[in-house]
Formats: C-alpha cells, sequence, structure tokens
C-alpha cells in the first residue's frame, strides 16, 4: 500500500512493521511525531507495545537497555541534545551486546541554538559500538527499520538508524508501506542470549576485571566486522522479498568517471539531480551514497574509490580541529595505498542551511579544476 | 560462591559477563562507611508542648481515624485534653515546622476535636502501673493540683486533694470565663479523674498547721494553691467599693452569675486576665474599656484573646496609665489617667513606659477591674523560700524536700499558663513517686525530658524504651519538602461578635471529622516514622526489609552499602545516618 507520509510517519510505520513490544522516548524537535505517532499506536492497539514515559533521554536509553535484556524488541528515537545526553547510555548498550535499534533524525548540536538538519550529533557518537544507517528518503526509512533489527539481532549490536531533520522528517512523499505478513517472514521474533526473566537469579554486566574485559571488547569488534557482511544480505534478502534494495552504499552515474563526489542522506538526491546535468554538458561525475558509516565498510570503499583519481567528499558536519567526518575516515582508508586518489574535503550545511544545486556544482568545479586541495577543508557557502 | 572461571580463548567466552547465580554471597554492607538505621527523634511541636503531649503520635491516629486511641496517647500526658485543646496558647503550633512551609498544623483544635469526640471515654482504660499504698496530700485543686493527682493515680496511688472552695478546678473554674471553657467540658474531665479513684475533698482550706496535724499521715504532698493575690495599682482613692480585682470578679461570674461590675468600667492591665474581665463584664451589659501603658505588641495577653476583644469591639487605650481614683459619694465617679511614650527597652525586655508630663485625662467610669498581675499566695511556703511579685524564687517547679513536699503551678512558676500548670503537676507526681521509690526526682525529671528543653513524659517515666529515643529537635531544614504538597490551615470557625457578646456562650467551635482528618494530614510527622515507605520504595540495594507483620521496616546490614538514600529521601528525618564503627 502506498501513502503519503513525512520521514517521521515512516519511522513510526518501521516500528510498527517490526511488532516492536517496548518504547521508551522523550520527545525533542524535529523527532516529537515519531512518539507523538507510536503512542497514539500503542493507545489506540494498533501497535501492541508498552509504551514509557520518561524524565529524559538518558533514561530513555537505560530503560530500553533494560526491556531488551528482558528479552524484548525495543526501541527509542531521539535527535541532537537529547543524543548526547544519551552518550552514556549509547556505550553501555553497545557493551552489553543489546539490539536495540534507535532512531536518530539529524539535527545541530547547540549552542548557539538551532533546531536545523546537520549530521555532527549522530556522526560525532561513532565510537560508541554503534551501527549507524543513513537514509536517503522516507521509503528508505521504512525499510530500514526492520532490516536494522534484523542486523541488530544478528550481530548483537545496537543500530541507529539516521534521517534528516525536516528535509524528511517534516517533509512528505508517497511511500510504499510494506505488507506486514512478508516482513514477519523477513523478521522473525527476536530472542535473546542470555534474557532477565525474574524467575531466577541473574546479573548481567557485572565488573570485569582486566583478564577479561580486553576480550569483551575485541568481540564488540568482531562483530562490526560480521555486520558488515551481515547488514549486506539482510538488504539482499529484503530486496528479494520487496524488490527495495539499498545496500550499505551505492554507486551512481559511475560510468568511466574518474571523480566521484560521496554523499550520505538526504542531500544524496540533490546530488542525483546535479550528476545528471553535468552528465547532459558532458562532464562525467559518478557519486557514492554511503549508508553505513559505522562498521565503516573500508574493504569496499578501497574497492570502489581505489580506481578513481579524485574524490570529493560532501561532509555536514564536521570534528573541529580536524575535519569532515567522512573525508576523515575515507583518508585513513587509503593511508596505506600505493595508488590513492586525491581527497577533497567540503563542509557545507551546517545548522540547516540548504545544499543547492549550485553549492554541489561549486565542490565539483573545484575538485575538477584543482589538481589536490588547498586546504583539509574547503567551506562552501561560507561568508568570508 | 562463584566457580572460578579459567578462559584461556576469547571464543570460549559469551558475548557478554552473566551471572547465572545470585549474588548475595557478595556482602556488599562491607563497603559501607556510613550507617543509616531508623531513629525516631523529637519533633518540635512536642519540646514546645509545657504539658509534655506527644503531639505527633495522637496526630498521627487521628490520621489513621483512631480517634479513640488518640484520646488515650493524650490522656497519657495529660488530663485535660478538653481543656487544653480550648485555653492553651498552642505554643506547639508556634514551633510547628509546618508554619515555615504553609501555615502550622491546628494542634489546638485536633486536641479539642479528639476530646470532644471522646467525651464518653474513661481513663479506666488506660494502663494503670503498680498499686501505690503510701498517701499523698495535694493542695490546690487547680490544672497543677489535679494534672499531679492524676498522673499520681495513674502510677497506682490514691491521692487526696484539698480544695479551699467549694467547687474543683481552681483557675480553670473561676478564673477562665465559660465563653472560653464551658463548665461541661471542665466537668467530664474532673469526673474523668475521679473514676480514677482520686479523691477532691471541696471546702477544704488547709493552712500551715496541716503539716503539724493531720498532714503528717501523708507521706508526700503537693502544693499548688496558685497565684490569687491581685497587685493593687498603688493609686489614690483605690480602696472602697467599685475598684474590683479582675480575679475576683472573674470569680464572682462564675459563682454567682448575677454580677454587675458598672455600666462603664475600665480594666487596668494587658494580661489575659485583663482581657477575660473586659470580655465578661461586656457580655454583663457594661461597656469596658481597656488601659495599658504600653503598646498592643507589648501585651503579655495571647494574640488570639487580643484579636478576639477587638472584634468584641472593645475599646483599648494602649500607652495609658491610671493615677488617681476619682470618687463621688463613696461611689467610683472616674479615673483619672495620664499619657504615656515608651522609652528605653527595661529588664522585662519591653520598652518602659514613661508618662507625657500635663497628659491627664479622665475617664468617665463607675466601676474599674484592676488585673495587673497576680502575685502567688505564701501562706504555706516554708520560711526559707523567697517570693517575689511574680514566683517562687525556686529553679526548679518542683523541689524535693526531705519531708516529701513539692511545689508546682502558678505558685513557683513565671509562666501562668494552664499548660504549664498541668505540665508542673505531671513532674510533681514523678518527683514524688521517685520520692516514695528513694530515687532523686531531679534527675529522674532529667532523664524524663522531651526534647532538649521540653516538658516531661509520663510514658518515658514507665517505659524506659521511650528514655532512649533520640532528644535531637528535628529543624525544618532537616525534613525533606518534596514529599509534602502546601495545604492551607483549616478555617476558624467561631460565633459572630455580634451573637457571642449577647451571653457566655462559647466562642470558638471544634472541627468536625473530616476537618480533623485534614488537619492531621498535614502534619509533617517530624522525625516519627509512619511507615510511608519511602525507603523501601527507593534503596537501589533493596536492602529496606519489610516486616509486615509488625509493620516495621529493617535494614538488611549485609547488604546496605551506606549510600544514604534513604535517608535523603525520608521525607521526617525519621532515618539517621551515623559514621560506621570499625
Amino acid at each position: 500500500m502506498k501513502k503519503v507520509m513525512t520521514g517521521n510517519e515512516a519511522v513510526a510505520q518501521g516500528v510498527k512493521l517490526s511488532r516492536v513490544q517496548v518504547i521508551s522516548a522523550y520527545p525533542i524537535t524535529p523527532q516529537t511525531t515519531i512518539v507523538e505517532e507510536l503512542s497514539e499506536m500503542c493507545a489506540d492497539g494498533r501497535l501492541n507495545a508498552k509504551f514509557l514515559k520518561v524524565e529524559s533521554e538518558h533514561s530513555a536509553m537505560a530503560s530500553i537497555i533494560a526491556s531488551c535484556t528482558a528479552g524484548v524488541r525495543s526501541f527509542t528515537a531521539t535527535s541532537s541534545q537529547g543524543l548526547v545526553l544519551m552518550h552514556e547510555m549509547l556505550h553501555w548498550a553497545a557493551g552489553a551486546r543489546l539490539p536495540v535499534v534507535m532512531v536518530n533524525v539529524n539535527r545541530a548540536l547547540g549552542s548557539p541554538w538551532n533546531i536545523g538538519n546537520e549530521q555532527s550529533d549522530s556522526l560525532s557518537q561513532r565510537d560508541t559500538g554503534w551501527i549507524q544507517l543513513y537514509c536517503e528518503n522516507n521509503q528508505e526509512v521504512v525499510d530500514t527499520i526492520p532490516q536494522a533489527y534484523r542486523i541488530a539481532e544478528t550481530v548483537k549490536l545496537p543500530v541507529m538508524v539516521v534521517l534528516d531533520a525536516f528535509v524528511l522528517s517534516h517533509t512528505a512523499e508517497p511511500t510504499e508501506i510494506p505488507d506486514q505478513e512478508r516482513i514477519d517472514e523477513f523478521l522473525p521474533p527476536f530472542k535473546g542470549d542470555f534474557t532477565l526473566t525474574g524467575r531466577r537469579h541473574q546479573s548481567f554486566n557485572p565488573i570485569t576485571s582486566p583478564d577479561y574485559y580486553m576480550e569483551f571488547r575485541y568481540k564488540i569488534q568482531k562483530a562490526m566486522d560480521q555486520a558488515k557482511e551481515v547488514a549486506r544480505s539482510v538488504d539482499e534478502d529484503y530486496e528479494g522479498l520487496f524488490r527495495r534494495g539499498y545496500g550499505i552504499m551505492e554507486k551512481y552515474n559511475w560510468d568511466g568517471a574518474d571523480t566521484v563526489l560521496v554523499t550520505s542522506g538526504a542531500v544524496t538526491s540533490t546530488s542525483r539531480f546535479v550528476a545528471d546535468e553535468l552528465a547532459k554538458e558532458g562532464k562525467r561525475v559518478g557519486l557514492l551514497k554511503m549508508k553505513m558509516f559505522r562498521p565503516f565498510p573500508t574493504e569496499a570503499i578501497r574497492e570502489v574509490l581505489g580506481g578513481t583519481r579524485k574524490v570529493a567528499v560532501l561532509d555536514r558536519g564536521l570534528s573541529f580541529g580536524q575535519s569532515g567526518f567522512f573525508a576523515q575516515e575515507i583518508r585513513s582508508t587509503f593511508c596505506n595505498e600505493d595508488e590513492q586518489p586525491r581527497i577533497f574535503g567540503f563542509v557545507a550545511g551546517l545548522g540547516g542551511r540548504d545544499v543547492t544545486p549550485e553549492d554541489i556544482r561549486q565542490m565539483i568545479s573545484y575538485t575538477l579544476e584543482n589538481d589536490r586541495p588547498r586546504h583539509d577543508i574547503i567551506w562552501i557557502g561560507l561568508k568570508q | 560462591m562463584p566457580r572460578a572461571l579459567d578462559y584461556t580463548k576469547e571464543s570460549e567466552m559469551p558475548s557478554v559477563p552473566v551471572s547465572l547465580g545470585d549474588m548475595k554471597w557478595s556482602k556488599t554492607g562491607s563497603w559501607r562507611y556510613m550507617r543509616p538505621n531508623y531513629e525516631d527523634k523529637t519533633p518540635p511541636c512536642n519540646q514546645a508542648c509545657p504539658a509534655g503531649n506527644d503531639v505527633v503520635r495522637f496526630v498521627m491516629l487521628v490520621e489513621e481515624g483512631k480517634t479513640k486511641s488518640g484520646w488515650l496517647k493524650i490522656k497519657e500526658e495529660s488530663p485535660f485534653p478538653g481543656v487544653c485543646g480550648r485555653v492553651c496558647f498552642h505554643p506547639c503550633e508556634t514551633q510547628c515546622n509546618r508554619g515555615q512551609y504553609d501555615q502550622p498544623v491546628s494542634i489546638h483544635r485536633l486536641e479539642r476535636f479528639v476530646a470532644d469526640a471522646c467525651a464518653h471515654s474513661r481513663s479506666r482504660n488506660l494502663d494503670r502501673w503498680g498499686d501505690r499504698s503510701e498517701r499523698v496530700a495535694i493542695i490546690g485543686s487547680g490544672p497543677a493540683g489535679l494534672s499531679c493527682a492524676y498522673h499520681l493515680a495513674l502510677l497506682g496511688y490514691h491521692p487526696e486533694v484539698f480544695e479551699a472552695l467549694p467547687v474543683p478546678g481552681g483557675i480553670l473554674r473561676v478564673g477562665i470565663p465559660e465563653y472560653r471553657l464551658p463548665e461541661g467540658v471542665l466537668n467530664r474531665e474532673i469526673s474523668d479523674l475521679e473514676t480514677l479513684g482520686v479523691k477532691i475533698r471541696t471546702d477544704t482550706k488547709v493552712d500551715k498547721d496541716f503539716f503539724d496535724g493531720g498532714g503528717q499521715e501523708y507521706q508526700a504532698v503537693f502544693i499548688a494553691t496558685g497565684a490569687h493575690e491581685s497587685q493593687r495599682l498603688g493609686i489614690s482613692g483605690e480602696d472602697g467599693p467599685g475598684v474590683i480585682p479582675g480575679l475576683t470578679f472573674l470569680r464572682e461570674v462564675r459563682m454567682i452569675q448575677k454580677v454587675r461590675p458598672g455600666k462603664r468600667v475600665a480594666v487596668v492591665g494587658g494580661g489575659n486576665t485583663a482581657l477575660d474581665a473586659a470580655r465578661s463584664a461586656l457580655r454583663l451589659k457594661s461597656q469596658p474599656v481597656i488601659i495599658y501603658r504600653r503598646s498592643q505588641d507589648e501585651m503579655p495577653a495571647f494574640a488570639g484573646e487580643i484579636e478576639e476583644a477587638m472584634e468584641e469591639g472593645i475599646e483599648i487605650e494602649f500607652l495609658t496609665q491610671p493615677v488617681r481614683v476619682i470618687r463621688e459619694n463613696g461611689g467610683v465617679a472616674g479615673l483619672e489617667c495620664i499619657r504615656m511614650n515608651l522609652g528605653e527597652v527595661d529588664e522585662t525586655g519591653r520598652k518602659r513606659p514613661v508618662p507625657i508630663k500635663g497628659s491627664n485625662f479622665t475617664l468617665d467610669v463607675d466601676g474599674i477591674l484592676v488585673a495587673i498581675g497576680e502575685a502567688p499566695d505564701a501562706r504555706l511556703l516554708p520560711p526559707d523560700v523567697e517570693l517575689d511579685w511574680r514566683s517562687l524564687t525556686l529553679q526548679d517547679v518542683s523541689r524535693a524536700e526531705s519531708r516529701g513536699v513539692f511545689f508546682g503551678g502558678d505558685l513557683v512558676s513565671p509562666f501562668r499558663t494552664v499548660a504549664h500548670a498541668i505540665g508542673s503537676g505531671k513532674k510533681g507526681a514523678i518527683s514524688v513517686d521517685a520520692f516514695l521509690r528513694g530515687d532523686n526526682p531531679l534527675e529522674v525529671l532529667e532523664m524524663t525530658r522531651i526534647g532538649e528543653t521540653g516538658g516531661v513524659s509520663m510514658r518515658k517515666y514507665i517505659d524506659t524504651g521511650y528514655r532512649t529515643l533520640s532528644r535531637h529537635v528535628v529543624n525544618f531544614d532537616e525534613l525533606n519538602t518534596a514529599y509534602f504538597k502546601p495545604l492551607s490551615k483549616t478555617d476558624r470557625k467561631c460565633l459572630s461578635a455580634s451573637s457571642r457578646i449577647r451571653d457566655f456562650r462559647e466562642v470558638n467551635r471544634g472541627l468536625i471529622r473530616r476537618e480533623a482528618r485534614y488537619e492531621a494530614e498535614r502534619c509533617f510527622k517530624c522525625g516519627t516514622c509512619n511507615e510511608c515507605e519511602n525507603c523501601y520504595v527507593f534503596c537501589p540495594d533493596v536492602s529496606i526489609l519489610r516486616n509486615m507483620r509488625k509493620l516495621k521496616h529493617e535494614i538488611n546490614y549485609d547488604q546496605c552499602k551506606g549510600c544514604g538514600i534513604c535517608f535523603t529521601e525520608c521525607p521526617r528525618t525519621a532515618i539517621s545516618m551515623e559514621e560506621e564503627q570499625r
């Protein structure tokens, strides 16, 4: 069934299809309409789940850590300040190997106060042990949530599904709602390895001595490595059932291109448009959409970008004192390679500023015109 | 104990550390360096009560709907809940911690509610502590004497009370007007006391010969003859008809009924007796005017009494002092007065009134009531005891003499209140009992003191377990007020000023059951565990154990880490934290 819906409604539909049993969330713009819709679903019985009202995002995450430990499929959603307030609990959820799924609606961080779209909130959580999947449109959002649960429950790591504030969250577009029966076929009920039952004495994640702590951390890294392949095959299964697949990354307009623009999230759609225009003008520029950011698909990046000459990376967020997140990660991928593309790191669209086709053209022009970047960060649209 | 694990490869290890056994073997209580424990403390109201009432516990019983038990709780410490619920100046409410939050709990009205609801209950239901054969005489049947008799009766004695007047009650009977304390209430509480075996001999005046004659049959004597000697104005024209001491007037009003003090009567003084005299005169169709030499702030009368008198339209001439009684044909024809100014603070802590030269004026009155203070009646005192105009210069209200003679009430106390008199009678009873048992009364009194500066507790005297209760008085800052919601005090209900001045009907109305429960619920129960279970709910280590049978909580010290959350979350400071002794 196809319906016109916002990105946030698509999230709620994805959660409903995944038969989530516990939802715990604290409202924050631009995530609020997700939990509004979910609470209504819980209230009117469309979704058979317990909805917990909590006093903060920290408690939201803490409570789904508990419900997931009890073997119950659990969900939360947040954004920006809410996500960074959860930071401590994010590490805990990953360390406890709990397959919870959270949606983060990408929003800029204060100070100064800003509710616009930007990726710094989720990207700055890259070291917490969470798998991160970025969505380009509302259809991808609804399709990614059931996939996220399957990946999470397979590798026993939490998954963050990310969509752009307002551009997706509050923008409606026609979206196909997958058939529940086939989702049930795709996503079996959750069963944890160790489950808190209350019927016998158990304790989880007690203090662990230096004798074993390192091994548990090693296992997280191993699960992350495994997640790359798991995500790929889960997406293939999904495509088999629903005729829609996304991969962990996607090449577009690639034929014969030796210059490639790397994007993520909704700005990919704008980039597709620009790449098509340029193709008409005779300039061949490829596009690489990155859906998976954690685990970082190092091998796949080497493989697809290894043969190119120049790579322009569009970052909507940066690590102050270094450079854009994606640019850093792609550069490090090639550090030991004999053949390396030149990596051009662009930062644009912070705090909700639009990234226009002209901005993208400017990045591509810079990349085509310069043999190598003159700075680690090339700011686009900055009032200088 | 856990099985020792010895993994050599990460692949053998589970994904997360999990224990499938219980953790009871891990006695985390050993981490503790602070130890919580349940320790009831002294609420400020209990300490403030001169009669030594256990305010919080009786209020708790009212809240639970156990009015009869509440009555028995008050009756453990005082024979006069109906009296005190009406006439006490309730320092308990002044000290009530709730006063710093919104308004104090209306304790005196709760006490009155309990007394009125249990009008037909009898103290026979109270435990008696032994059966004593020693004979004890009590001289004076005012609140001190009767309180002493009552407590002695509870301690197993059969005391005999001597009263000079034809009716028992002392100041309660002949000093407090009926509109404040109805006759029936007083009769009820006195007759209840008599059912315990207290003998009251009225119309029996005791003089000094008593100790050489019949008095020798008694192993102990408690003397509480009060303060009835009215002070004189010391001005010309004072002697003669038309000038009556305030207390005498009040006594006549109670005993003779048909008294007419004059058409327009001047009442001299600013204490409770002056107020009572003026308001009684008003009810006898006189037109009273109160003359007080300082201003309203310095008036020693209870604030509520002043307010009620003003509601009734009684005129008060502040900063005025009489200088001469003008007489015509032997009767009073006027009172010459002089205006005063307030000067430096004097030894009583109040500003000294200084006459303004030439400000003399005449008040047109035909009667004068003098209520500027009463001195104790010293006739029964041993010669070595000195007396000043306010009270005896005794260190304590009761003193052990080798022959077992003790003093109490207004006779020896500078605090001329019913509550102090009741407390002093109780001290007398404890002193007599201690004396007859060969103990040192002063030491015993100290042991039974409530809080640091309060009255004495009968419960502490008879039940040594109670003596271990902490004397620490809980102050407002120690409460966790997050758990209390603002609730305003129940409105005072009384007869309208215009209707009440027609006769001696009681002015104030009592609380109804619903209001009493509401007021009791307002009580913070400072320092007193009321099983609210906050500790049980909050303990992160599940170390608060419930004992459903005894309705009590205990702390499992094997697992309590001493985090102090129970201590912090206890709304009423009924839990203490002490450093762990190692």
